[in-house]
């Protein structure tokens, strides 16, 4: 454990500055092919940890860190995601990977108990209160879906080895959740300026939940700097690739009507181009946007609790390209010629435009000179479903390692619900194409099994992929047949499979690219299963089919039980008398009243 | 109760009572067809309506059109410069395209072999992955390059490319968008199905280098026809017969009559009256082409796999225009988009009768559960019947004088004595007919197409003479002829089986075990003849002939107007490609019931037995 921490020390060093001061926040905008732009916020504040734990949270958001005292939780890191990474058009993702989930929420902590069961217990509490806290369903959350990964995840923040002893991590996915405004405005309520100040004035829903990607992520963890007092650190961070074009719409007008002909950007070196003919040229154009037209709005000023050194707005392009801004902007150039950022005034509105690169004269636009190329990721996964049919299916997951010659480590961890039993010795590996003993890929293999209705699977393979080659890894399951009181509302949609989780461990050798010495992660799709679902008119027509069937038997049962048979010669004579007698008691008694009333009269 | 319960078990030994299956038996097959012609009354039918609520067809606004149709024009020049390239070349301009509007493409080869035959081409297939969502759903648009007229389906492919960079604006997409174009409306895209859930043979079909999640719908684009149209063609059978969700048909009839003023026409009826006639001929074709189970279109292979198709085919002659067809498969793809679960409160069995009305499954199978009945019914009275021998009741008054006095009464009938059934004889015959089957089965999936004519044509002569062969070999060349009460029990073996087989398949292919119900049902009635009978036995014989299956596979293609060559073909093509099982059913269950009928009609039973015994 130790030697992972050695792992972050450059990455801290990185954020020195940042560390060192109590709040800071920045954008980074980085265009990206096709005409997409990846806008990252980063906010960041520091309480003392004698500080916290005297109540006195100063940017540390009050509701969240009583939460966090409350159930004693050391590390905590909570992921609201939508949409997929195009890994590859958009290259490597943000931050390494680190700073996503899978689809839906994703939550890991690491809790101080001294026993499994009061590691449960303080889960459950938490779940519950971040539940309320996001408007998330966590509370979903139960033992069924919570792992205790054991690879995969490794704590981020500095703690001293007394309480690393007794810290436990629970970690929980839920696929199906949708993340939207809702989870969006109590985000927002957590940040020292709440989105009033400062560069979270640009998040708004509308922008942010209609992006091809985007993953909100708030991750808590003690830092202890050398020779300083240890700090207490909530990183929120929100990715979000824009689709320009789509973002670009007015608001007011969103439902993306053909624009009329003429407007139209056609490829007219076509024989056939004319006025009512176009073959339309949609990205080879190039992007042109302007902040306040792709989120809607303008940066309205700084937050005044940040840090003054940090610039606020970065953009990823070329220096060669031209920028325009509001005036009373500072840019500051980074020297390695990719990469500006902006000081921008505390009180005025700030925008800034990507101008269109000219296609011909000096200056003709390549690949290079307009956009900063993305970074080739470090693998490509992709994960899907074999099989058809309700009863088996299969798992195949395609990872590719793109590098020619460096080879790449990292843990494959799935969880997978106990509905879906899965076979592990059909886990098989193909690299290429041709099939190879697993051993050669799969140095190690966690497996916890499910239980019914207890607890889901949990597979973790550490793997070893040989440089530019495709490993498929392949297995079977079997689906089971639920309860159906055990089925979803909507059960004939199928079940989602959390994403699989992939950390690519940092690389041992000394030499290796920076890129490499620090661990990243990425994650799959999820999945849709489905299952044998009944016809759910069919236990009502069978409640009612069934219960007529025992009344009617139970009625003639009932009849034959306590009735007794007999031929009407057989039974006794004095049924027949005492039907006389009656009839002879009563007009006895009739004569005798009329014998009576003559006595009268 | 009691004197009916008494009655009852008196009837019960009454030898009347085995005079009556027959009878039985033949009302059963006349009842099912009469029942089957009511069909088509608005009493037995219904009205089609929405079950599934999300679907929401007709609610949305289209957008599709303006200077889309400036778009359309300009693929449609592309398209048409690749009339005369190769799959490869024509797969890499589309892969320009599609590359162009930013999607994600793929590529994938396929080979089959058929009769000889090799069918070998590349689909090519992008991905327009939803907006926001995660690859766990998609539905599918797919135009093939040939449609199964092996017309150049130009518009078709140029309205899904424009389609599907309209599509690509919108954000509000929950399901991926996958757009496959295959070579041709036979194999490709049956290639494509399998490989996307990964049922394929790896020999024959490449996999599929990118996919996205669980298939919710597919729509098949058949454009070949040039100038405006005045409705749209819904051809939904699946291969085998199996159906689309009944709501994905009511659902494009509700978009296209009710928002685009489209008329919708099913089963090629372009005129219908909405009356008696008109709706027994769309019964009567649906019926047919659900009997053949071939592929009606591209959309036929997805269904197998219960992914929900159809096939849109502009025809007719009026003013709708190619953006009018966008416009339709936009609000249906709109519709789609809405399903949160899979279509499933719809029916999947169905009979159509026209746009507005269908028969479903509770109402029309009843009409081939009794077709399929009468072979059963036939089938235990003969079991009970072989059981028990006839005794004329003059030889056998004797012994009826010692009988209780109750059963006095039936002493003036014939009377029945239980004997012990033969079985081995019919067994082996029945089963060896059965696994005869499987001869003409392989033959005529395996032979090269250039030999299939001749090959059927011996195969008719000695199907003509097998029976023949059969009989004289079980009646003079076998130690112990077979007895009358064999031949009763071959009969039996073989009707149960072909009973049991037809109400199975009743439930799957309602309208194959109809037909084929109906074409056997002469077999119940089939019976040997005394010698005395020779022109009846031989006149029998001869009316079986004219309906055994290579006789009526002749007569159909004959009335159809193609070669028998070509049904053979489609036939191997179908088993071999698409998995169709029609002809399993042919050669394997109804050839071998109508061999042994023939060689029931054509039987000698010994009477030995009965001289001996009197």
């Amino acid at each position: 454990m130790r030697h992972f921490f050695s792992y972050l020390i450059p990455f801290s060093i990185l954020f020195w500055t940042a560390i060192a001061s109590d709040y800071y926040e920045q954008l980074i905008l980085k265009p990206l092919p096709q005409s997409t732009l990846l806008a990252s916020f980063n906010f960041r504040s520091n309480a003392s940890l004698s500080q916290f734990e005297a109540h006195n949270f100063r940017y540390f958001p009050r509701s969240l860190g009583q939460v966090i005292q409350h159930v004693g939780t050391k590390e905590l890191h909570l992921r609201f995601s939508l949409g997929r990474w195009d890994a590859e058009s958009w290259g490597a993702r943000p931050w390494d990977g680190t700073k996503e989930g899978g689809t839906g929420v994703e939550l890991w902590a690491w809790l101080e108990a001294e026993t499994d069961e009061e590691a449960d217990r303080k889960w459950l509490s938490l779940t519950n209160a971040l539940s309320g806290l996001f408007c998330a369903s966590l509370n979903f959350i139960d033992e069924t879906r919570t792992t205790r990964p054991v690879m995969s995840f490794q704590p981020e923040g500095d703690h001293p080895n007394s309480t690393l002893a007794n810290m436990q991590l629970l970690h929980g996915v839920l696929p199906r959740e949708v993340v939207c405004t809702e989870n969006l405005t109590p985000f927002l309520k957590l940040l020292p300026c709440k989105g009033k100040a400062g560069i979270s004035t640009l998040l708004d829903g509308h922008k942010l939940f209609d992006a091809s990607w985007q993953s909100m992520a708030i991750d808590i963890r003690p830092i202890c700097p050398d020779g300083e007092e240890c700090v207490l650190q909530i990183e929120q961070t929100i990715d979000m690739v824009l689709d320009i074009e789509r973002s670009k719409r007015p608001r007011e007008n969103p439902i993306p009507r053909p624009p009329p002909g003429h407007d139209m950007k056609c490829n007219s070196s076509k024989p056939y181009h004319s006025d009512d003919t176009c073959f339309p040229t949609d990205f080879a154009e190039g992007q042109e946007w302007a902040l306040d037209q792709v989120f809607g709005k303008s940066v309205k000023g700084t937050c005044p609790l940040t840090d003054p050194d940090v610039p606020p707005l970065c953009i990823q392009v070329p220096n060669i390209r031209d920028i325009y801004t509001t005036a009373g902007a500072t840019e500051l150039k980074n020297p390695n010629g990719f990469s500006r950022c902006y000081k921008i005034p505390s009180d005025a509105d700030f925008s800034m435009m990507l101008p269109r690169m000219s296609q011909e004269g000096e200056d003709p636009a390549t690949n290079t000179r307009e956009l900063v190329q993305p970074e080739t990721p470090l693998l490509y996964a992709e994960r899907s479903f074999t099989g058809h049919g309700y009863e088996r299916g299969g798992v195949r997951t395609i990872l590719t390692n793109p590098s020619p010659d460096t080879e790449v480590e990292f843990v494959y961890m799935e969880s997978l619900p106990w509905f879906m039993r899965i076979y592990l010795h059909t886990l098989t590996t193909h690299i290429n194409g041709e099939a190879v003993p697993k051993n050669n890929i799969i140095e190690e293999i966690y497996y916890r099994p499910a239980l019914d209705r207890v607890r889901g699977t949990q597979l973790e393979l550490r793997m070893r992929i040989p440089p530019a080659s495709t490993v498929f890894l392949t297995y079977d399951f079997e689906k089971s047949i639920l309860r159906y009181t055990e089925y979803p509302p909507d059960a004939n949609r199928g079940f989602d499979v959390a994403a699989a989780i992939i950390t690519i461990l940092p690389s041992t050798s000394p030499d290796a690219p920076l890129a490499r010495q620090k661990a990243s992660s990425l994650r799959t799709t999820t999945l849709l299963l489905s299952l044998p679902t009944p016809d759910f008119s069919m236990p009502y027509n069978v409640i009612i089919f069934t219960s007529t069937v025992i009344a009617l038997a139970f009625g003639g049962m009932y009849n034959i039980l306590i009735r007794r048979f007999v031929g009407a010669d057989e039974g006794p004579e004095n049924v027949a008398g005492l039907k006389g007698k009656i009839i002879a008691a009563v007009s006895n008694l009739v004569g005798k009243l009329k014998g009576a009333k003559g006595k009268v009269d | 109760m009691p004197r009916l319960i008494s009655a009852a078990m008196a009837l019960r030994r009454d030898p009347r009572l085995l005079k009556l299956p027959p009878y039985i038996s033949l009302l059963c097959v006349l009842v099912g067809v009469v029942w089957l012609v009511l069909l088509p009354l608005d009493q037995y039918s219904r009205r089609t309506y929405i079950s599934e609520n999300a679907l929401l067809p007709g609610q949305v606004h289209t957008y599709f059109g303006g200077s889309d149709q400036h778009v359309f024009r300009a693929y449609r020049h592309e398209v048409d410069a690749l009339l005369n390239s190769t799959n490869v070349q024509v797969n890499d301009e589309l892969e320009k395209i599609f590359k162009g509007m930013g999607l994600k493409v793929g590529r994938q080869n396929y080979t089959y072999h058929s009769s000889g035959e090799t069918y070998t081409g590349e689909n090519v297939y992008a991905i327009l992955q939803a907006p926001r969502g995660d690859a766990t759903e998609a539905i599918v648009l797919v135009a093939a390059w040939k449609n199964l007229e092996e017309e150049f389906n130009r518009n078709g492919v140029a309205l899904a490319l424009t389609l599907t960079r309209y599509f690509k604006r919108w954000s509000l997409w929950s399901k991926d968008i996958i757009m496959v174009v295959p070579p041709d409306s036979r194999a490709g895209m049956q290639a494509w199905v399998d490989a996307y859930h990964d049922a394929h043979d790896g020999a024959q079909v490449a996999a599929l280098p990118i996919k996205s999640g669980a298939l919710q719908g597919a729509l098949a684009l058949d454009y070949a026809q040039d100038g405006r149209f005045d409705s749209v063609h819904i051809a939904y059978d699946g291969v085998n017969g199996q159906l689309p969700n009944l709501d994905l048909i009511n659902s494009v009839v509700n978009i296209a009559s009710g928002q685009m003023g489209m008329g919708s026409v099913l089963q090629g009826l372009l005129r219908h009256s909405q009356k008696y006639d008109d709706n027994l001929r769309t019964v009567m074709r649906g019926m047919l082409s659900q009997a053949l189970g071939r592929a009606e279109g591209p959309h036929s292979c997805f269904i197998p796999y219960h992914v929900d198709a159809l096939t849109l085919k502009p025809v007719g002659n009026g003013w709708h225009d190619e953006m009018g067809l966008g416009r339709l498969i936009e609000g249906l793809f709109r519709s789609l988009n809405n399903l949160l679960e899979k279509l499933h409160q719809s029916f999947f069995f169905y009979l159509l009768i026209h746009k507005h009305r269908f028969v479903s499954i509770g109402t029309y199978l009843p009409s081939a559960m009794l077709i399929a009945a009468n072979f059963t019914i036939m089938a235990i009275a003969l079991w009970v019947k072989s059981g028990y021998k006839e005794v004329e009741p003059a030889q056998d008054k004797p012994k009826a004088e010692e009988v209780k006095d109750g059963e006095e009464k039936t002493e003036a009938m014939p009377r029945s004595v239980v004997v012990e059934r033969q079985t081995l004889l019919p067994l082996t015959l029945v089963a060896g007919s059965q696994f005869l089957g499987f001869v003409p089965l392989f033959v005529f999936n395996q032979t090269p197409s250039s030999l299939l004519t001749p090959v059927f044509a011996i195969f008719t002569i000695l199907n003509a003479a097998l029976p023949h062969l059969a009989s004289v070999f079980l009646t003079s060349h076998i130690s112990q002829p077979p007895s009358p009460q064999q031949y009763q029990l071959i009969k039996s073996f073989s009707l149960l089986l072909l009973g049991m087989f037809l109400s199975a398949l009743a439930t799957l292919n309602f309208a194959l075990a109809f037909l084929v119900g109906l074409i056997a049902s002469p077999l119940t009635f089939s019976r040997p003849w005394a010698d005395e009978w020779i022109g009846a036995r031989y006149a029998h014989a001869a009316a079986l002939h004219l309906l055994s299956p290579p006789v009526v596979v002749l007569g159909g293609s004959l009335l159809a107007g193609v070669g028998v060559h070509e049904v053979l073909r489609e036939a191997a093509f179908g088993w071999n490609v698409w998995g169709m099982y029609t002809p399993l059913i042919i050669w394997c269950v109804w050839w071998p019931a109508w061999l042994v009928g023939e060689i029931v009609v054509l039987g000698r039973p010994r009477d030995g037995e009965k001289e001996k015994k009197a």
